[in-house]
This record gives structure tokens, sequence and C-alpha cells, in this order.
């Protein structure tokens, strides 16, 4: 396992308050096709990005409405003043503490990852407070997409989707059920001529014509049946 | 070809275990105003529910006002979720969601307050499509019509032979 994913003592303690099992069993299926992924090294770069982003945004939000509360405020008696500053003490607490925690939750969002892949099904694991573990398995599979945003493309991240049939998606077919997401993964080819590789094998996927249309070559009871044919013509020229 | 049977302790599965209930409190107590309502719908949910597992597939039913009932076929399962918050994993439960082919885009049967839910999934995933090679089951039936053809061809060759030394 690459030291990216390895744990200090905190989140091995944070993960033990939260009851978080480890690392997910594998899918039934053949152990040597087995494998599995993790997100990309810069998939952490990613999260911490898009967490420093919503932060800032948040404490902006936080100063304009501070200023905005003392332009508002300002012919208030005193006891409105008291309150709005219990206000904003309480605001600013829970803005530090609400930032120390997700700061935390990003490094074990990277962390507890795993994209299993065997030769019949795959399997998902992520999350933390709300833990997902999705199977699903190839005949099953409808499509599979790659997306990546301009700046995921700078960071040589993509997501590979793979969805099953049904599923009222919205536009960016996130549903929480029919879809998985192999998030922020630095090798988003290989992954997904691994998964095209394995679907080959499953002629009759997904919900389309489940029978083969016509075998190639003749079968072995076609051989048979002629072989029959040719004895019984023989004999015929016999009597 | 006959099914499979259910091991027994998938078979023995018909209520959700007590834990549920607790859970049910907790979500019920979160919901603040609306707790008395929530905990009454909650309450009947639990009391109500029975699982029936047979070789076709997962019968569910709740509700006393509202009646519910679905039957879901293991083939038709499309993709299996196990889910479970913090809170769940403290009582040791968790949700498994089953998803079919239907458009709904919520799941199709969640089965909860399972007291060995990864054992559930495991039974689940080796019952649904594609978790199995589909040449393992059809395999020797075409082998056994070429067998047969064959052993055809070969009596018949043994007359043509000896018709030939009679002919002869």
């Amino acid at each position: 396992m690459p030291d990216a994913h390895a744990q200090n003592f905190i989140e091995s303690w944070v993960l033990r308050i939260l009851r978080v099992p480890p690392r997910p069993e594998p899918p039934d299926g053949s152990p040597d096709s087995m494998k599995t992924f993790r997100a990309g090294e810069n998939y952490y770069s990613w999260c911490l990005l898009i967490w420093a982003l919503s932060n800032v945004f948040i404490l902006g939000v936080l100063i304009a409405l501070h200023f905005l509360m003392i332009r508002a405020l300002r012919r208030a008696p005193d006891w409105v003043h008291v309150l709005r500053d219990i206000v904003e003490v309480a605001a600013w607490i829970g803005f530090a503490a609400s930032v120390i925690i997700t700061f935390t939750a990003q490094r074990l969002n990277y962390a507890l990852r795993w994209y299993m892949v065997t030769d019949r099904s795959l399997r998902i694991r992520s999350g933390i407070f709300e833990l997902q573990e999705l199977t699903m398995t190839f005949s099953n599979i409808q499509e599979i997409r790659v997306t990546a945003g301009p700046l995921q493309n700078l960071m040589k991240l993509a997501d590979v989707e793979v969805q099953s049939a049904g599923g009222s998606a919205d536009s960016h077919g996130s549903a929480s059920g029919h879809t998985g997401r192999f998030a922020g993964v630095s090798n988003a080819n290989e992954i997904r001529d691994l998964i095209v590789d394995r679907l080959r094998q499953y002629r009759d996927s997904g919900l389309g014509e489940s029978h083969v249309a016509a075998p190639s070559g003749p079968g072995p009871e076609i051989e048979a049946a002629r072989a029959v044919l040719a004895e019984v013509r023989a004999l015929g020229a016999q009597v | 070809m006959t099914p499979t049977p259910i091991p027994d302790h998938i078979a023995a599965v018909e209520r959700p275990c007590p834990a549920l209930l607790k859970y049910y409190i907790f979500k019920a107590v979160v919901t603040n105003i609306a707790a008395p309502v929530t905990m009454l719908v909650l309450y009947f949910r639990y009391h109500t529910m029975r699982y029936r597992f047979d070789t076709e597939g997962i019968h569910m039913k709740w509700g006393v006002i509202m009646r519910h009932e679905i039957m879901l076929n293991y083939s038709r399962i499309q993709d299996i979720q196990l889910r479970s918050n913090f809170v769940e994993r403290l009582l040791g439960l968790a949700r498994i969601e089953i998803q079919t082919a239907s458009s709904t885009a919520g799941s199709e049967m969640i089965l909860e307050g399972l007291t060995d839910h990864t054992a559930m999934r495991d039974f689940l995933y080796s019952r649904m499509r594609g978790a199995r090679h589909a040449h393992e089951t059809a395999a020797p039936v075409s082998d056994s019509l070429a067998g047969i053809l064959t052993e055809i061809a070969g009596e018949l060759r043994a007359i043509r032979q000896r018709l030939e030394q009679r002919n002869a």
C-alpha cells in the first residue's frame, strides 16, 4: 500500500471512534483477477482545493455579514449589540470547528476509498460518516463514462462512472444508486480498458438482446449430426 | 433446473432485529417538532415489517394504514449498496439498498435491521445475474447432445461395417 494512504495516530483514533470498518472484503470472483484501485495522489490536493475554496467563500459571507450587521444595527439599543456579539462569536467558533473537522474529513475521505474489480463484478467503498459499499456485476453494467473537468485535467485526475439500468438520474447522472463512481483516479484509461475488457466476456450484458444471433462456426452438435448423416448415407448405399 | 435452496441463516430472517427500533427512536428525535408523528409511523413500520426469502426472490411488507408489499426477483437485481451512518454502526446496523432496472431515483427495496448484513449482502450477490459465469450451468447440456450424436454415429458405423463384411 502506498504511503499516501497510511494513517497517523489521530486518524486511526477517529476511525475507531466512528466505528469505520477496515478495508472491504473483495467480491466473489476468481482471486487472480482481483484488482484494487485507489484514488490518485492528486485527489487529496483536489479535495483540499475544493475544501479551501468553499471555506474561503463561507469566510467571505461571514465577514460581509459582520459589516452589514454593524451598519444595520447602528442605532439599536445596547442589549441588541450584546446579543449580536454573542451570535457572532458563536458563528466564528462554529466556523473554526467546522474548518478543523472538515479538514480531517478530507484526508480520510481520500484515504478510505477502495475500487475493487474482479472478473465478474466490482465493489466500490467510500465515505466516513455515511459509509457506502456498492456491488455491481459486469452483466448489469449499461455504460461507462469517463469525465474530467479542466482543473481535474490539470491535476491528471478523472472520474470513471459505471451505470446499471434504470434510475431517473439528474442531468449529471449522479443518482444515488445505479451509479458506481471511481472518483479521482489517476489511471482512468487503464480502469476503463479493464472494465471494457471484462464486459466483453459478457455478450449478454445489460438489457440488450440476450441471445447471440448465430454461432460463428459449427458447434460440436452440428459436427456430430453431420457424422451421423454421413454414416446413414453410407449405410443406405450398402442395403 | 431445480433452484438451489436458501441457506438456513438467510431463510431464518423474518423480522428486523430490536436494534432497529432504537435507531428509529433516534431518527424520530432528530426530526424535533415532528417527533411524535414520525415515532408513531416508524413504530408501526418496525412492528409490521416482515421479510421472506425464498428460492425465487425477496418478499417484504410493512404498514398498517398504508400497506406496502414488495416482491423482487434475485435475478433482477442490478446493484446492491451497503450503507451505514455513524449511529447505525454504533448499534451494529446497516441498510442494504437494492436497485432493479425500474425508473425510481431511490432504491426499490431497503432491507433494514439485519443482524448479519454482510452475510445477507454476499447471499444476494451470489444470486444476482452475472455473479456466476453462464457456461458453468450451460456446458453439460451441449456436451451431452454432441456426445449422444457421436455415439449414434459410432453405432451406425458398426452396423455398416458388419453389412459390408456380409456382402463381401
